[in-house]
């Protein structure tokens, strides 16, 4: 028995150590830490979050937001001007910009994308908005595209939509069933898409002939992650270079971790409570199950009245997060809108139950009024702590919550449906508020088939839909702001959603493998989920050196792992030798 | 003699730490003010390490971890010995059945029983968790659901020795029909080992509660064992190595399905004959 296991210990030892030592000079790759799951990967249907930021790194936009300060700056093209009458808008595409396979970009393949939108109403699916006030888009030559609007539009320099390349995709036939899955795929971002395995990891490479140079190291990969405390959990040892939207239990975890640099940044997303107002198709017939209460604008301020913001704030953001109010984040200073004292809404549950007994809904002998579905995301740390507040505060108010989490596909599905009453919903802003403003507009509500539209709460209020309307062609700065607040007032009154809370962006990378990210704003910034690549694009990696040190560690590793189940086995068997036939069965 | 040795020593043991647990789920709801397990009431910091004021420290939102654990005892046991119930209940009658009758019924109800052994367990308690509303009921039947075959087939093969028995015989001879040969004859023989196994199967419910709550398929709203585990993980535990919300409930988890393993291999030492 023992010389057995001796010989098999040396066999170990000598495995283990024969091993061949890694290799310090592969290349060089950024790993990131992602949680969300991908959708899709056609930029034209892809809505979620994560998608958008791989479809950013993929394909330029027509133009783009500088790091510092998140003015516009060229993209695809670098000039624009605008005709005197703000209709027409001709943009130049520069020569020698290329596309990844080495063919040209040119103002054909800028005309072919938007006219794809205008022509194909799936192709609207995720960024619809931007394309609903054009007349036409032509492209005049290879370096000039026209672009006529049917009334001024103010977010012409602000058209966050993938342009992507012609020769691919007009062989394409229907952009619903289109995944985008033919690797390498051709792109004219800062990387390319080679690898994606769905649920696992994401593979992209530098693109060598991106026009502002190639990015300083070689592969960018995204890897998955169940839950984001596996994700803190790799940072921490290692395995990944870069996490985002960490817990802030977790970011305190982090404090004063070797080879860790965190980042607390001003946000552009906010959390929001979906309280269904009536959920409605473009042409006004009633899909879902939301409860008919609810369309009680009355009972919708009640609710809202009722959630403590500061609590929530305070106890389940632990502090990283400023308390909501209109729809564009305090980071975007100039469209962010706060209520004056008389239209501010203070917590107030008496006030609340008030209200309700005066909108007709009196508590019953048990001290109920009516029950409430809430859905959140399981396993998003947020949405389980703050149901249980939503659940008290609501409980107060004589609303018995019937909380129900589940995944992130379903949780979609229930929000598109609109069989939800409640429900917790987050957006990322942009550098122009157009976007999460037009997210509430009638036309944004989906058609007959429930597809084909981005409603955020299946809003539909015709004095926002006018103001919407006015400030898209309002070119004066000073009166569009005053419009956007007005808006986002209307918004506030008439609660499709409580904005909960705008969350501080909360990042941490590995600072002895990268030492420096490009944030956006330079001051205070995001490194993921910017307005642009520019965190991905901009990382510079460490010295070389400091990596290769960790390479004998997993050997030594491996091999006393297998020393100590050698001995444990042993150990296991020497004892049932001597335990008594009794004992074994 | 060597039976009730063999009885105290482990067995009373555990049935000792069962009395104990049993208690404390019992009493522990009407000691515990509701405030204490409020995440929206309760004032102590989150993360505070096990000290004078709370024994086992805090969680994430302040609530006191020993609080939490006794709560806790009470769903666990709860869902482990319905569904144990449920399951056994299952099974007993599968197995008395197709036991007694034979035939195409047997067949029949052998192929169900087939069926849901080699359908693995924990996928189908997941399955049935995902599709079914979230709640206690809805664990306490995806668990009996999917883990009664074993208990049929033990059964069934306990009433087919029974009924080969000649006093079966004789009874038959005598006129007695199935009511009175399963009511009289079979069902009394086969109780001790349904006892035991019921006793066995509380264990593994408990266990099987614990992961379905720890994967985020319980009931959100009450604190079990596996739902703190779910938490803990969930809200940074390991990385702020706040062992102390961790390990409380896993010991619970341990130490109770060990006391009804103990128990019910004693028990079962007492009820089947030496070989």
């Amino acid at each position: 028995m023992r010389v057995k296991l001796c010989a098999l210990l040396a066999i170990a030892t000598t495995v283990g150590l024969a091993a061949p030592p890694a290799t310090a000079q592969g290349p060089v790759i950024l790993k990131v830490a992602i949680v969300q799951q991908i959708d899709s990967m056609n930029p034209f249907l892809a809505v979620f979050q994560s998608s958008t930021e791989v479809g950013r790194l993929m394909y330029d936009y027509l133009t783009a937001y500088a790091a510092d300060d998140q003015t516009v700056t060229e993209g695809i093209a670098n000039r624009w001007e605008p005709s005197a009458d703000k209709l027409t808008w001709t943009f130049t595409v520069p020569e020698g910009k290329k596309w990844s396979d080495g063919q040209p970009i040119t103002a054909r393949d800028v005309a072919f994308t938007y006219n794809l939108m205008l022509t194909d109403e799936v192709a609207r699916t995720a960024n619809g908005s931007f394309v609903t006030n054009f007349e036409s888009v032509t492209a005049t030559d290879d370096r000039t595209v026209v672009i006529k609007t049917k009334a001024p539009q103010v977010t012409m320099l602000a058209l966050d939509i993938p342009i992507v390349p012609k020769h691919v995709w007009e062989k394409v036939t229907s952009i619903k069933d289109y995944a985008n899955d033919q690797m390498p795929v051709v792109g004219s971002g800062p990387f390319v898409l080679t690898e994606h395995v769905a649920g696992q990891f994401i593979k992209l490479k530098a693109n060598k002939n991106y026009w502002r140079g190639a990015a300083k190291y070689d592969e960018l990969h995204f890897v998955y992650f169940q839950n984001s405390d596996a994700a803190v959990q790799a940072l921490g040892k290692g395995e990944v270079d870069l996490i985002n939207r960490m817990a802030p239990a977790q970011f305190d975890s982090l404090a004063g971790k070797d080879g860790v640099t965190r980042n607390k940044a001003q946000g552009r997303r906010f959390t929001e409570l979906l309280i269904n107002p009536g959920a409605q198709t473009r042409t006004g017939e009633p899909i879902g199950d939301g409860s008919p209460a609810l369309k009680d604008v009355r009972v919708r301020r009640a609710i809202a009245q009722a959630v403590d913001l500061d609590a929530l704030v305070q106890r389940v953001n632990l502090g990283y997060a400023e308390k909501g109010a209109g729809l564009v984040p305090p980071v975007f200073t100039k469209w962010h809108w706060q209520p004056s004292a008389s239209e501010l809404r203070k917590f107030d549950p008496a006030a609340a139950n008030a209200a309700l007994d005066a909108a007709g809904f009196p508590r019953k002998a048990d001290g109920t009024r009516f029950g409430l579905r809430l859905v959140g995301r399981a396993g998003r740390a947020y949405d389980e702590q703050a149901s249980e507040y939503l659940k008290r505060s609501m409980s107060d108010i004589g609303i018995p919550l019937d909380v129900r989490l589940v995944s992130d596909n379903q949780l979609n599905e229930v929000t598109t449906a609109a069989t939800y009453d409640l429900a917790f919903s987050g957006w990322a802003t942009n550098v122009d508020p157009d976007f999460i403003l037009g997210l509430h507009t009638c036309g944004q509500r989906p058609g007959a088939d429930g597809k084909g539209g981005t409603t955020d709460a299946y809003f539909c209020d015709q004095t926002y839909d006018r103001l919407y309307a006015q400030q898209l062609s309002e070119f004066d700065e000073g009166k569009r702001v005053e419009i956007v607040k007005q808006m986002q007032a209307r918004f506030y009154d008439q609660v499709p959603a409580v904005v909960l809370a705008y969350d501080n962006a909360l990042e941490g990378y590995r600072s002895d493998h990268f030492a420096r990210f490009t944030t956006q704003p330079a001051q205070g910034g995001v490194i993921m989920a910017q307005n642009g690549m520019w965190g991905y694009y901009g990382a510079e990696p460490a010295q070389r050196a400091a990596q290769a040190t960790g390479s004998r560690w997993p050997v030594i590793a491996i091999g006393g792992a297998a020393l100590v189940v050698l001995v444990l086995a042993g150990v296991v068997l020497a004892r049932r030798r001597q335990a008594t036939a009794g004992e074994r069965e | 003699m060597n039976r009730l040795t063999g009885f105290s020593r482990a067995g009373m043991a555990g049935a000792a730490i069962l009395v104990v647990a049993a208690l404390v789920a019992l009493i522990a709801p009407l000691l515990i003010s509701a405030d204490a397990l409020d995440v929206t009431r309760v004032t102590a910091a989150p993360w505070q390490t096990p000290g004078a004021q709370h024994w086992l420290g805090t969680d994430h939102t302040g609530r006191s971890v020993a609080l939490l654990v006794v709560q806790g005892a009470g769903t666990s046991l709860f869902v482990g010995l319905t569904a144990a119930v449920l399951s056994v209940g299952i099974g007993t009658l599968v197995g008395i059945v197709s036991g007694h009758f034979g035939g195409l019924v047997a067949g029949a109800l052998l192929r169900v029983t087939d069926f849901f052994l080699v359908l693995p367990a924990l996928v189908l308690a997941i399955a049935l968790s995902t599709v079914l509303p979230r709640g206690l009921g809805t664990i306490v039947l995806a668990i009996g659901l999917t883990s009664w075959p074993s208990t049929a087939r033990m059964v069934r093969a306990q009433t087919l020795t029974i009924e080969a028995r000649p006093f079966v015989e004789r009874a038959r001879a005598l006129g007695g029909g199935h009511g009175h040969v399963i009511g009289r004859h079979v069902l009394p023989s086969v109780v001790p080992l349904v006892l035991v196994n019921t006793t066995l199967a509380v264990a593994s419910s408990i266990v099987a509660e614990s992961t379905l709550a720890f994967l985020g398929l319980g009931d959100p709203t009450r604190i079990s064992w596996g739902a703190m585990l779910h938490q803990a993980q969930l809200h940074g535990a390991v990385p702020q190595r706040a062992w102390w919300f961790l390990l409380p409930p896993g010991l619970a988890i341990v130490v109770v399905v060990l006391a009804f393993t103990l128990v019910g291999r004693a028990l079962e030492a007492v009820v089947t004959p030496k070989r």
